[in-house]
């Protein structure tokens, strides 16, 4: 996660503001701090960490500066969040009596004020450098963006019935490969290859005890979940009735699949294409989603996604699929921090660009250079040929 | 050791006693451990000794060390308990032929007698003096499933055996856990850890390393080797030697009786530190090729030494 110095510098001021007296209520600020910049601390952690102060000399700052970093950071890659901000002077300006559980209010107070001082000082002056209001910094912002939304509604009534069979049968094919992944688990099973001896003994107890069936386990099938977010900005207008036949085929043949669309917002149309009727789903659909054909912005949108579905949705089981042509008017920066956000989530990630298939396209606009990283497969979708390999590359992939 | 005198330099100077140098954050994290009983997870490269602190520390508290090795398929029969059917077989068979009392056969092969003991429960039956150190090695490699089983057995530290009743710890083990990173740990798991990510070693620490395992070893030659090591791991290959191979090497190069390093020494024993085909191919073309200069490669030049 990248960290601008404008963060770093508004989650200190934060910090020095709502410091109070004693041990916990200061580490519960520093926290706090952390996971302004995007740091996960948990409160238990936040415990232990005061409980463990007790064990450890503070005024050691190497000691306490280990201290707090194992129990309040938990992987590799916040390390240099961590450490900016404790650079930033935090515990290294601040008196240390502060942090004593039995410290003097008053003296620590007169002691730190010129501190912070010098610390507000420094502020100011990252703020002067930057132009930026304080407010802005406040909390861990998004950079935005606000082009045109337009609020199209688009016509579906016209999808061929050939075609769209066509489509139905490769989507089934692509969705039962990706739905029966074999796990290393094992289950009970009539036919399996090793004797499950617990479920033997338990289902010979009729017998009294004689063994005369035996119960064998198999391998289980491990249910893979599927989400699909794709991409109806304008520059997908050719494509995005297929793409939503895609979306509900895929829907329709696979248990626990979630579709999300997006453009420069982000919704979710699951329950809206749980239905037998893809007419009937393709109205709603173009009745209810705002900004059909508007700009993209593919980074704020798996923000969105990222923070608002991915905990509970995504797993080390779900394949995330994206069907977007990587045209992004947004902050390159943040689409690339959410990728590596969902990446570590998910199991794997697969992207199809419709214009993958003309000859002379490169992925060279910006938004698909800083995906590129993170995709485990990048393939075109343009066709029911090209869908049909995907299912066999899926294949090779599961299997 | 006594714990209740416990330093952070107490911690530093017993594992060195015992060969393993460690630098101070990660002494307080292993002390603090001890002090909070909170289980230490523990990341870094192949090869950096992470497995090794808990092998140290189980000698020097004069503990029982206890290993889960996981893999993936790894289930909670395997990590924990699983009655031991054939032999349970064997008796109601023979009770039968004996015309034994049944109830009584019932009790007795539900027993602790015909219980396997797995790496987990073990740790909690421990009856020793000291608590046992529970070493649960590549927790990366196990699925899931079972990291959720383990918080469940980290957090309580009692198991329930429904044919027994619930066992519970008499002393809560000292936990390690290492991770290779081949995926992310789940955040419940880590936030019951103390974290620490073991860095390859400095120049410093790394010829400190070997001096103390190898203490026969000659001055000029470990400061080569490590001099070597440390402008290797800046290199592109394939798989960067931890201090496992420096270790590996430097006892080759000590029962090969040679004194110092020379291009030859160096590609004939190269297979102590790689361990890839192509990176010892990719190796010995640079040399080959004059693109890398060994003399230079083996040179203890200042920007090495912080």
């Amino acid at each position: 996660m990248e960290v601008t110095p404008e963060a770093i510098a508004a989650a200190v001021h934060r910090f020095s503001s709502v410091r109070g007296h004693g041990t916990l209520p200061n580490l519960m600020a520093f926290a706090r701090a952390l996971k302004q910049l995007g740091v996960k601390v948990s409160l238990s952690q936040v415990i232990d960490a005061s409980r463990s102060v007790e064990f450890v000399d503070v005024a050691r700052k190497s000691d306490f500066r280990a201290l707090l970093r194992s129990n309040l950071i938990s992987q590799k890659e916040d390390f240099p969040i961590f450490d900016c901000f404790w650079r930033e002077q935090v515990y290294e300006r601040v008196p240390m009596e502060s942090l004593e559980i039995e410290g003097t209010p008053t003296e620590s107070r007169a002691q730190e004020g010129g501190d912070e001082e010098g610390l507000e000082e420094a502020i100011a002056e990252t703020m002067a450098n930057n132009d930026v209001p304080l407010e802005d910094l406040e909390e861990f912002s998004i950079p935005t963006y606000s082009p045109q939304e337009l609020l199209n509604h688009k016509d579906f009534s016209e999808m061929g019935v050939e075609e769209s069979r066509a489509i139905a049968r490769a989507i089934l094919l692509i969705a039962t490969k990706i739905a029966t992944q074999i796990s290393r688990r094992k289950k009970r099973a009539r036919k399996g290859n090793a004797v499950d001896p617990r479920w033997t003994m338990r289902n010979n107890m009729k017998y009294g005890g004689e063994i005369i069936d035996l119960v064998n386990r198999k391998r289980r099938i491990k249910k893979t979940k599927v989400v699909l977010l794709c991409d109806v900005s304008g520059s997908m207008d050719c494509y995005s009735r297929f793409l939503i036949q895609f979306m509900y085929g895929l829907q329709n043949e696979l248990w626990g699949v979630e579709t999300f669309v997006f453009s420069t917002s982000l919704s979710r149309i699951t329950h809206l294409i749980r239905t037998k009727d893809i007419t009937n789903a393709l109205e709603k659909i173009s009745a209810s989603i705002l900004g059909w054909s508007g700009g993209t912005n593919i980074g704020r949108s798996l923000h969105a996604f990222n923070r608002n579905f991915a905990p509970s949705m995504v797993t080390h089981r779900t394949i995330v699929v994206i069907i977007s042509d990587g045209w992004d008017r947004g902050d390159v920066s943040l689409l690339e921090r959410e990728m590596q956000d969902l990446k570590r989530r998910c199991k794997k990630i697969i992207w199809l660009n419709p214009l993958l298939a003309s000859e002379n396209y490169e992925p060279l606009c910006k938004g698909m250079q800083a995906a590129l990283p993170y995709l485990d497969l990048f393939l075109s979708v343009h066709n029911v040929d090209s869908l049909i390999a995907l299912g066999r590359t899926l294949q090779k992939m599961v299997a | 050791m006594n714990l209740k005198e416990l330093t952070i330099e107490r911690v530093q100077e017993v594992l060195r006693d015992e060969r393993y140098i460690c630098d101070r954050s990660l002494a307080t994290i292993v002390y603090l451990s001890l002090l909070m009983g909170k289980p230490v997870l523990l990341e870094g490269e192949a090869g950096v000794g992470k497995t090794e602190v808990a092998k140290v520390l189980a000698k020097v508290l004069g503990a029982k060390l206890i290993r889960l090795q996981c893999y993936e398929g790894l289930d909670a029969n395997t990590a924990l308990y699983e009655w031991n059917y054939p032999k349970q077989m064997l008796r109601i068979k023979l009770e039968e032929v004996e015309h034994g009392d049944k109830e009584a056969v019932e009790t007795e092969i539900f027993s602790q007698e015909y219980l396997i003991k797995r790496p987990l429960l073990e740790a909690i039956q421990s009856d020793g003096a000291n608590p046992p150190v529970l070493l649960i090695d590549e927790i990366d490699r196990a699925d899931m499933e079972f990291e959720a089983f383990l918080l469940e057995v980290l957090s309580d530290f009692q198991i329930t055996i429904p044919e027994i009743g619930t066992v519970a710890a008499k002393h809560r083990p000292y936990v390690f856990l290492t991770s290779n990173r081949t995926r992310e740990i789940h955040d419940a798991l880590k936030r019951r850890c103390l974290y620490h990510w073991i860095e390859y070693p400095s120049f410093e620490k790394e010829y400190e390393i070997i001096t103390t395992k190898f203490p026969e070893v000659e001055a000029t030659m470990a400061r080569q080797i490590c001099a070597f090591m440390q402008r290797v791991r800046e290199m592109n290959f394939y798989k960067r030697p931890g201090v496992a191979e420096t270790l590996d090497w430097a006892s080759a190069l000590i029962a090969l009786n040679r004194k110092g390093l020379d291009d030859k020494t160096v590609v004939e024993t190269m297979g102590c530190v790689f361990k890839y085909r192509e990176d010892l191919h990719h190796l010995r073309e640079q040399i080959e090729g004059r693109q890398l200069n060994l003399e230079a490669l083996l040179r203890v030049s200042p920007e090495l030494v912080s």
